[in-house]
């Protein structure tokens, strides 16, 4: 039992001095859930979930209601509402129309509601709303779609409750408005519950006459906004309550038309793999890099430094041959990962093909400079790859090669652009998605040309002053 | 010639080379003997270029050494004292790779990978990796790895470290082939008998500093005695030692006692001594000195503490 206890104690002396498997076994998993627990609303302060996307809103109605409905997308965390755009001179203007389709072909941002003159129309029932988009990211243009609905649903009651009555005064006429009414009110009582008189009450002054604040639905962030809306689902909620809510929601599809435009990426044969192969692709460059990298332990272990420093072989030479080819690594490996994603998913590459090479040099290179920089800061090859999957898996987890950066924290989303990871997404993104020329990527390539020499020079700096070449 | 002027080298608090001066003729093959941490491998970075000397100046053939010292590094091949070679590599990668750098190329640099092959014996093996190779023959390709260039200086830092005896000879053979070709080696080792056998000239180094500098018979003259006699330490030898402790010094070890007489003292009169008190002269064993003797007169310890 001794030698048992003191074998054990061996094990976990020589774990704890290991800080590569420390940070593996602790540091990375708590990181990591507390990313995805953000993401998937496991946050206990409840403020979890998107946050902050862009959302254009171009108001082209004098409607008092319009502007209700302004207020409440401004009010909803998960959006940034723009409503002006800087005009010739200056100053700010009301966005128009054309502004947003532009910005978004332009990725200034990727949503934007259009509200028409005609909110309430002469004609018809219901109001009339038009949504542009630019649906890069699959989830984050679902779950955009969903909290668009749900404030709408949720916002306007009276705005939809003033637009049956101007509908039905045309309709019925004047003088039988009354009788419409009281039947529409025991229509409504009948199917849904509650007190007639009160129901008619709410009608007759513009208010829908539902019960005020139908539930959001659970899964809201899941659904497109010309798709059928499926039955709220919230666990505990009695089944008639349901019922009700299902019909009211079926009620509200039928007034509220949106007609959603997708103004990028349209031409896209396999939209999901556009989104996808980038983001997993450059998380592998980047393990690969730093693999190549820390390969300088071995060599210095071994010591091969020792003979070639002593031949006619410099430091910077054995430095600026890891580099390069960790460069040229990082070229080949998302050269057959993008052809795997072309034979396995129909990815479009040859449309794309100079651009695409263009980006995925810089991201090689960024990517290299990462593994350089690991290399130099680590005491050890232990160490090193510890902080490799430390890093990488963070940089993927917030840069945007998992899910969208809008579903982090305020401050990671910040952090988020600090990362390789994050402009190199953006840059695949950008050209396969897009179908950005190469001057259209040129600020994903200044943003990774950047941190590439930036954390260069550190490395370099780092090795010098370090004991690798000792 | 290598030359070492107050040659100094220091690791924060650490002096590791205290001004060391030193001449090395051409074709000299000379041995720098002293134990782990002496400064072996600190002069050997310093000439290989690794480092710069904190002052002091080195030059070969009138040439500056040091870190930017390029070109005189051409003429300078070092083998390392661990194996320094790309493991998963074959051992004709290796030498591709190596050879390369040094500036061969084509036909010139397939015979001379040819060369090394054979004479390190692995020219069976050229396509292994070398993680696949025995001990020695890792060492063997680690000594012409250094020589694929061709150099005037060969700096050998200890290359025959966990080397089977076979090997080691193969290595020795090979070392003074080249010296007699006109080679010159520098050949550092904490193995006395590696000294005594290869280099006609040795340094002692300890604590950084060069103790003592001469040739083999050069350096055991300074040893204050020139035979030791050890026998067994016990009952029957017990007598002799108030005896011999009046003719020179007796250093007793464990179950052995060595004794050094005095210069001038006649051997005859020992061996009257131990028939005086009928002890078989099977029990004394005559030895030469060694640089282990100089090294624990100089120093007070042994080698390999």
């Amino acid at each position: 039992m001794r030698n048992l206890l003191v074998l054990f104690r061996k094990d976990f002396l020589n774990f704890w001095r290991d800080r590569a498997a420390v940070i593996i076994t602790f540091l990375v998993p708590i990181v990591l859930i507390y990313i995805f627990g953000y993401v998937f609303g496991l946050n206990k302060s409840g403020d979890s979930g998107p946050a902050g996307i862009d959302l254009a809103v171009v108001n082209l109605s004098s409607d008092p209601a319009a502007q209700v409905l302004v207020k409440a997308l401004d009010a909803e965390k998960t959006f940034h509402v723009i409503t002006t755009t800087k005009g010739a001179d200056g100053r700010p203007r009301p966005l128009t129309e054309a502004d947003a389709r532009s910005a978004i072909r332009n990725n200034g941002y990727r949503f934007a509601l259009v509200i028409p003159k005609d909110l309430i129309p002469d004609q018809g029932i219901g109001i009339h709303l038009k949504f542009l988009s630019n649906p890069r990211n699959e989830i984050e243009a679902q779950t955009v779609n969903g909290v668009l609905q749900k404030t709408i649903f949720t916002n306007v009651p009276s705005l939809l409750g003033r637009s049956l009555q101007e509908s039905a005064r045309r309709y019925v006429g004047a003088a039988r408005l009354d009788t419409f009414n009281r039947s529409l009110a025991t229509a409504i009582a009948d199917t849904f519950g509650g007190d007639r008189t009160q129901i008619l009450r709410n009608i007759e002054s513009g208010g829908f006459g539902f019960p005020a604040e139908p539930k959001p639905a659970a899964d809201t962030g899941l659904r497109r906004i010309d798709t059928p809306t499926p039955a709220a689902t919230s666990a505990g909620t009695p089944k008639a309550a349901q019922d009700s809510t299902d019909r009211v929601r079926d009620v509200f599809d039928h007034i509220i038309r949106i007609d959603s435009e997708q103004v990028v990426g349209r031409q896209v044969k396999n939209p999901m793999a556009s989104r996808l192969v980038g983001g997993y692709a450059i998380m592998f460059l980047l393990f690969a890099a730093s693999g190549s990298s820390t390969s300088l332990f071995e060599e210095k272990k071994a010591g091969v430094f020792l003979r070639l420093l002593s031949g006619p072989v410099t430091r910077g030479q054995i430095l600026g041959a890891k580099f390069l080819f960790g460069v040229v690594l990082g070229l080949i490996q998302l050269t057959v990962l993008f052809l795997a994603g072309q034979v396995l998913y129909n990815l479009d590459l040859w449309s794309h093909l100079a651009p695409l090479l263009v980006v995925s040099l810089f991201a090689s290179a960024a990517c290299s400079s990462f593994g350089m920089a690991i290399a130099a800061v680590s005491p050890t090859q232990g160490a090193a790859q510890g902080l490799t999957t430390f890093l990488v898996l963070t940089m993927s987890a917030i840069g945007g090669a998992w899910f969208p950066v809008s579903f982090m924290p305020a401050f990671i989303q910040k952090l988020s652009h600090l990362t390789v990871v994050y402009w190199s997404v953006e840059g695949f993104t950008d050209v396969l998605w897009a179908g950005r020329s190469l001057v259209g990527v040129m600020p994903s390539l200044g943003a990774l040309a950047l941190m590439a020499a930036l954390i260069l020079s550190f490395a370099l700096w780092r090795f010098n002053r370090g004991r690798l070449f000792d | 010639m290598l030359t070492l002027q107050s040659a100094t080298k220091r690791y924060g608090a650490l002096t590791a080379l205290d001004k060391v001066s030193l001449t090395i003729a051409d074709g000299e093959f000379f041995g720098l003997l002293g134990p782990n941490g002496a400064g072996k491998s600190t002069l050997m970075s310093l000439v290989a270029g690794l480092r710069a000397a904190d002052s002091g100046s080195l030059s070969f053939d009138n040439a500056p050494l040091g870190p930017g010292a390029h070109a005189a590094r051409g003429a300078i091949g070092l083998v390392p004292q661990t194996i320094a070679l790309y493991a998963d590599l074959t051992a004709q990668q290796n030498l591709s790779i190596f050879g390369g750098l040094q500036g061969l190329r084509g036909r010139d640099l397939d015979r001379r990978i040819d060369e090394a092959l054979e004479t390190a014996q692995l020219a069976e093996r050229r396509h292994d990796p070398i993680s696949t190779f025995s001990g020695g023959m890792q060492r063997r390709l680690n000594l012409v790895a250094a020589l694929l260039h061709r150099p005037k200086l060969l700096l050998c830092d200890e290359p025959t470290v966990g080397v089977d005896p076979q090997s080691r000879n193969a290595i020795f053979e090979h070392l003074l082939r080249l010296n007699r070709e006109g080679m010159t080696i520098v050949y550092s080792t904490h193995y006395m008998e590696e000294a005594e056998r290869l280099c006609p000239r040795i340094g002692i180094i300890d604590h950084g500093r060069i103790l003592a500098l001469d040739t083999l018979d050069g350096l055991l003259t300074r040893l204050p005695f020139e035979d030791e006699i050890s026998f067994p330490a016990n009952d029957s030898t017990a007598p002799l030692l108030p005896d011999l402790a009046g003719n020179g010094e007796v250093v007793s070890g464990g179950d052995t006692h060595r004794f050094r007489p005095r210069t001038g003292y006649p051997l005859s009169s020992f061996f009257a001594l131990t028939e005086r008190f009928s002890l078989h002269p099977r029990l004394f064993v005559t030895h030469r000195p060694s640089l282990e003797n100089l090294f624990l007169h100089l120093t007070g310890r042994t080698l390999r503490e």
